[in-house]
């Protein structure tokens, strides 16, 4: 991503918002935008979602591999997942390799979804030593307005709960739907104007200091943190945060199958 | 080009294996503003490709060697997703991916008003997010409508479709099978309202009727797709 030059003026005018509990576009501080979730959208892919968070849209997509089991680990397939945001998804993505941005994109991503061990990779190993299934989940920015970790979280997930092992194609047995015990979801929180909100737009990000990405699993269980850019929190608003999102992962486990 | 001539894709009644006579397009839906943040954007589904694209711009061009006195550049980045295909393509730089869009570029370029932006850069992001065959026909029509749909001035609309040989019969928009076993393929882009074009590839063996055959359908096709192109840009529905 370059850096785009950061109008004092916008945080400024974030600031004085701040400090009348407002937001640019009317939202309270904890307010999310409007949200759809929708599955089985791409005909190529095994599993795939598409989630919009009002001007911010993504797609997740699945896709499988044979792999030869690392040597340390003959019983186990793999899980990986990958994120590339290319320069469709607004003018301050450019094309190249994938910037730093990107990357922690999907790695945190990668062990919320991981770690929370909603996918058994146990379960993905075909022949030990020999032959075992790689998942792989690709996330790709249509339209980035804010706030892509909790969108590409969103879908990844709901992508990998509706996929398909081709088994058939690859000629290893039947096809058979990928089994994914858990939800783990992903709430995050930017600081803006002095204060922590939740799903941050683009111009708020711009303005903004630094971010807080909490993923929660079914029981609550934390599965992957991560704070991002520039800046110092306090241990009273990492607990109000995480309040907020153990309620709102609730909220959202609901709408995915 | 597979060449297997054993495979049969025309039935006794000359229709394809999808049903369609020799001349005719896959079912073709187009919508425009699919990007919010984008300046223009269109969605274009194809048979069963899909490719979105975006459009950011006239904006200042850097870095710097890259721009023209005289004129605007446009770049263009065409890509295919991971999800895209059968099997999974690895993302990151490819020989196919670079040739496609440099070819896009020099075609949109041919009908861009470029002298009205000088040294600025307008960016055209084709993402194919589901490939069938024909992927760089539907992103350069897609990126046309993407353009309109952005404001910036056009002497006309491309629209790009594909015809080939299967089994000896002349074919128009190829689909997955019959590209795989296609014996030619001649992709145009074709400028609706003089007939002219800005766009031209061709691979395979055809003789000089078949490729007149191969040259009348696409023109004939591309004024069919233009009237959608037409339909989704003035907001009707299609």
């Amino acid at each position: 991503m370059s850096a785009p030059t950061v109008p004092n003026l916008l945080r400024a005018h974030l600031s004085d918002l701040a400090l009348n509990d407002a937001r640019l576009d009317g939202r309270s501080k904890f307010e999310g935008r409007e949200l759809k979730l929708e599955t089985g959208i791409l005909p190529r892919a095994e599993g795939s979602a598409k989630v919009t968070m009002g001007d911010t849209i993504v797609l997740a997509g699945v896709k499988f591999q044979l792999m030869t089991p690392y040597s340390d680990r003959p019983n186990q397939g793999g899980l990986m997942c990958s994120c590339e945001v290319r320069p469709l998804a607004g003018r301050h993505w450019e094309a190249g390799p994938p910037s730093p941005e990107s990357i922690e994109l999907g790695r945190v991503v990668d062990r919320g979804i991981r770690e929370s061990g909603c996918i058994d990779v146990d379960d993905l190993c075909i022949i030990p030593g020999e032959k075992a299934w790689q998942v792989i989940l690709d996330l790709h920015a249509i339209s980035d307005d804010g706030n892509l970790f909790d969108a590409f979280a969103l879908a990844g997930i709901a992508a990998l709960r509706s996929a398909i092992i081709p088994a058939e194609r690859f000629e290893v047995g039947e096809d058979m739907p990928l089994k994914v015990s858990k939800k783990p979801i992903m709430c995050s929180y930017h600081k803006v104007g002095g204060r922590f909100v939740y799903d941050a737009s683009y111009k708020e990000e711009l303005g903004g200091d630094e971010r807080i990405h909490i993923t929660l699993g079914d029981d609550d269980h934390v599965h992957s943190l991560q704070k991002g850019l520039k800046g110092i929190f306090t241990a009273d608003e990492f607990a109000e945060i995480m309040e907020h999102a153990k309620v709102r992962c609730a909220e959202l486990r609901k709408i995915v199958d | 080009m597979g060449g297997y001539g054993d495979v049969r894709m025309i039935d006794e009644n000359g229709l394809r294996m999808d049903g369609r006579k020799p001349g005719d397009v896959r079912p073709i839906t187009i919508e425009t503003g699919v990007v919010p943040v984008a300046d223009g954007s269109c969605r274009m589904v194809w048979g069963t490709n899909e490719a979105i694209v975006a459009v950011y711009g006239p904006m200042e061009a850097h870095p710097r060697k890259i721009q023209r006195q005289d004129r605007a550049v446009i770049d263009v980045a065409y890509n295919m997703a991971p999800f895209s295909t059968t099997d999974r393509i690895r993302p990151g730089f490819n020989r196919r991916s670079r040739e496609i869009s440099k070819v896009t570029k020099d075609a949109l370029e041919s009908v861009v008003l470029l002298e009205l932006y000088p040294r600025s850069k307008i960016r055209v992001s084709i993402e194919i997010v589901s490939a069938e065959a024909g992927t760089r026909c539907v992103g350069l029509t897609a990126a046309s409508v993407a353009l309109a749909d952005a404001g910036i001035p056009m002497t006309d609309l491309i629209v790009s479709v594909a015809s080939g040989k299967v089994n000896d019969v002349v074919v128009c928009d190829l689909n997955k099978e019959e590209d795989n076993y296609g014996e030619a393929d001649l992709p145009m882009g074709v400028l609706p309202n003089s007939g002219e074009l800005v766009f031209l590839q061709m691979d395979g063996n055809l003789s000089p009727e078949e490729f007149k055959q191969a040259w009348d359908y696409n023109v004939d096709a591309a004024m069919e797709v233009h009237k959608l192109m037409v339909k989704a840009l003035k907001g009707g529905d299609n």
